[in-house]
């Protein structure tokens, strides 16, 4: 017979545990709130519009006989191979829809912590600095991977579903690697961007308002340098043409800018090493004025 | 012995906030008390880990401060002094996050989340969004999440902070229950005389960085002197000149009413022998608790 218990304090039975994984319950907490905010699920929704178009090319392109009303002049397009998955990739459309998703789901990821002052209540728990701060970047993880990796391999399944044949991954047995490679990159480099700026500022709208400013002024600032001065070089300066600069190199395709992929993936690596140091200076137990 | 640290130092930068700290606190309730800047944050701060002294070494529930963080932090509670929640969660989600960060099973977690939540009469507003609450209920839900992986020790840094004097009593209700029926030796950090005096057994007075009173609350409130509330008729300067030789210290109230404080080797009968010599009628006599704002005033060296 159940024991009938008072609503006051009873001591807990179980043993605490040593967590294999620390960060995993910041992970999901993140992924939780992020699509409790108004219109989130749409915008995610939405953003896989591009890999349904992609999705529709392959499909069309094992029946091209049945679509050759449709597609006159566009075969090349069609035509499936690393070029095709690079152009997915590096479609502007899929990193502006990757920037929006990081707006509502990255921008409060630190500034909010910070805000409410919440960092001492997860440091006061057996959570390092570096399980906090990889849960975190594991949320950004999770939404540009989403986008990336998991249409990428639905992308290359299909086709070979399609097509009856393992041809393509015969032509191009590194394909699935560039895929994930690519993933991977941008999943770094968004992570680091995002925490990087969301731990700027304790006000969420502010690194809203910095996600988007960024991004968009980086490219701006490179089209009017390249305007004025016609160096490519410029192009280091923009965030979204370092990411497809690195892309189409993942993917052995010709860059689309003219200067080498390494200087791009040089200054994606510098982003990324500025965002450890000041997460490292901003993300602490408590703050010390000295 | 739940905490013990030895030499202890801490600055920022040029400011020394802790100065060769020693300490030794046992089973209960115990206060550490001191003004704004005394060190008390800064000293909880380095029970934790948060801060890394710069010298000295220490125990917490026999874990080194120093080497074994992760331990400490499974088996205390803490309580901080700002207001701290995450934003978005409702109560039961927040207590039970905190929770499984401390190691509890995700399932455990939330079914104690509601346990604990209705200890500090937050049952009925769990499920409300913490963007909504209250001061008063930041307050209890901070100890909520405190409690909720059933620590052996808890730090509480400033309960009382920000409340009205409703809420106030009700917290330390809360804490005193804590500490006295559940088994949780609490620590408690603040400024506020009272609220130390109503829940702790047992007293630590920082000042400046430094231990300057420790020990338990009778003992710390009798060595010090005896106080005597007095009331006379006739020459009030004549009776505390009778009174100068034995070393009492008189303050006087708007009201007339004579507060001595004397010395532990002297008696009752020398304010008789003073009221005799003086020639004044000794109109109201009582023999007064010593007060730990007495025992504060004293050490810290302010009125």
């Amino acid at each position: 017979m159940a024991t009938v218990r008072d609503k006051g304090y009873h001591h807990w039975d179980g043993r605490l545990e040593e967590l294999r994984f620390p960060w995993w319950p910041v992970t999901r907490n993140g992924i939780r709130l992020s699509f409790q905010r108004k219109y989130f699920k749409f915008l995610v929704a939405f953003s896989y519009l591009p890999a349904f178009f992609f999705l529709a090319g392959i499909y069309i392109s094992e029946r091209l006989e049945d679509f050759r009303f449709m597609v006159r002049g566009s075969e090349t397009f069609l035509a499936i191979d690393p070029k095709y998955f690079n152009t997915y990739f590096t479609a502007d459309f899929v990193l502006f829809m990757l920037i929006m998703i990081l707006v509502f789901a990255g921008a409060g990821l630190i500034a909010d912590d910070m805000k409410h002052n919440a960092l001492q209540l997860y440091f006061s728990r057996p959570l390092r600095k570096r399980d906090y701060l990889f849960g975190k970047a594991a949320v950004v993880f999770f939404f540009v991977l989403a986008l990336t990796f998991v249409p990428g391999m639905i992308l290359l399944f299909m086709k070979l579903v399609f097509s009856g044949s393992f041809a393509l991954l015969v032509q191009y047995p590194w394909l699935p690697l560039s895929i994930v490679a690519c993933s991977v990159l941008y999943a770094v480099v968004f992570a680091s961007y995002t925490l990087l700026l969301s731990a700027l500022s304790r006000n969420r709208r502010y690194v809203t308002i910095l996600i988007f400013a960024v991004y968009l002024f980086s490219d701006i600032l490179f089209g009017i340098f390249y305007g004025t001065f016609r160096n490519p070089h410029f192009g280091l300066l923009s965030l979204k043409a370092n990411l497809q600069q690195a892309g189409a190199a993942i993917f052995g395709q010709s860059t689309p800018f003219a200067f080498p992929w390494l200087l791009s993936l040089l200054v994606l690596a510098g982003l990324c090493i500025v965002a450890v140091a000041v997460l490292s200076r901003r993300v602490r137990e408590v703050e010390i004025v000295r | 012995m739940s905490i013990e640290i030895r030499n202890v130092h801490f600055s920022y930068g040029r400011i020394k906030a802790l100065d060769g700290v020693n300490l030794t606190l046992n089973g209960g309730a115990a206060g550490l008390l001191g003004p704004n800047g005394a060190g008390k944050s800064t000293l909880l701060r380095i029970l934790l880990g948060f801060l890394k002294p710069e010298r000295g070494a220490g125990k917490v529930l026999g874990y080194d401060i120093l080497k074994d963080q992760d331990s400490i932090r499974r088996a205390i509670g803490y309580m901080p002094e700002d207001d701290c929640f995450v934003a978005g969660l409702d109560a039961v989600s927040f207590t039970a996050y905190f929770g499984e960060l401390s190691g509890m099973p995700r399932a455990e977690a939330m079914k104690r989340a509601h346990e604990v939540l209705f200890y500090v009469g937050l049952g009925e507003s769990r499920y409300r969004l913490l963007d909504t609450y209250s001061a008063g209920m930041k307050q209890r839900l901070k100890l909520a999440q405190a409690l909720v992986h059933d620590p052996k020790l808890l730090f509480l840094d400033e309960p009382t902070a920000n409340l009205d004097p409703h809420g106030r009593r009700d917290i330390l209700e809360l804490i005193r229950d804590v500490a006295s029926s559940k088994d949780i030796q609490v620590l408690v950090s603040s400024h506020i005389l009272s609220d130390i005096e109503t829940v702790c057994s047992s007293v630590v007075i920082l000042n400046r960085g430094v231990v300057a009173a420790q020990g338990r609350m009778e003992d710390l409130k009798a060595v010090r002197y005896s106080l005597f509330e007095i009331r006379i008729k006739g020459d009030r300067s004549a009776f505390a000149a009778a009174l100068e030789p034995t070393g009492c210290r008189i303050e006087e109230t708007p009201d007339g009413l004579m507060r001595l404080y004397m010395p532990p080797e002297r008696d009752a009968n020398d304010v008789f022998r003073a009221a005799v010599e003086a020639q004044v009628q000794i109109r109201h006599f009582i023999k007064s608790r010593t007060s730990l704002e007495d025992l504060f005033a004293g050490v810290v060296g302010v009125d």
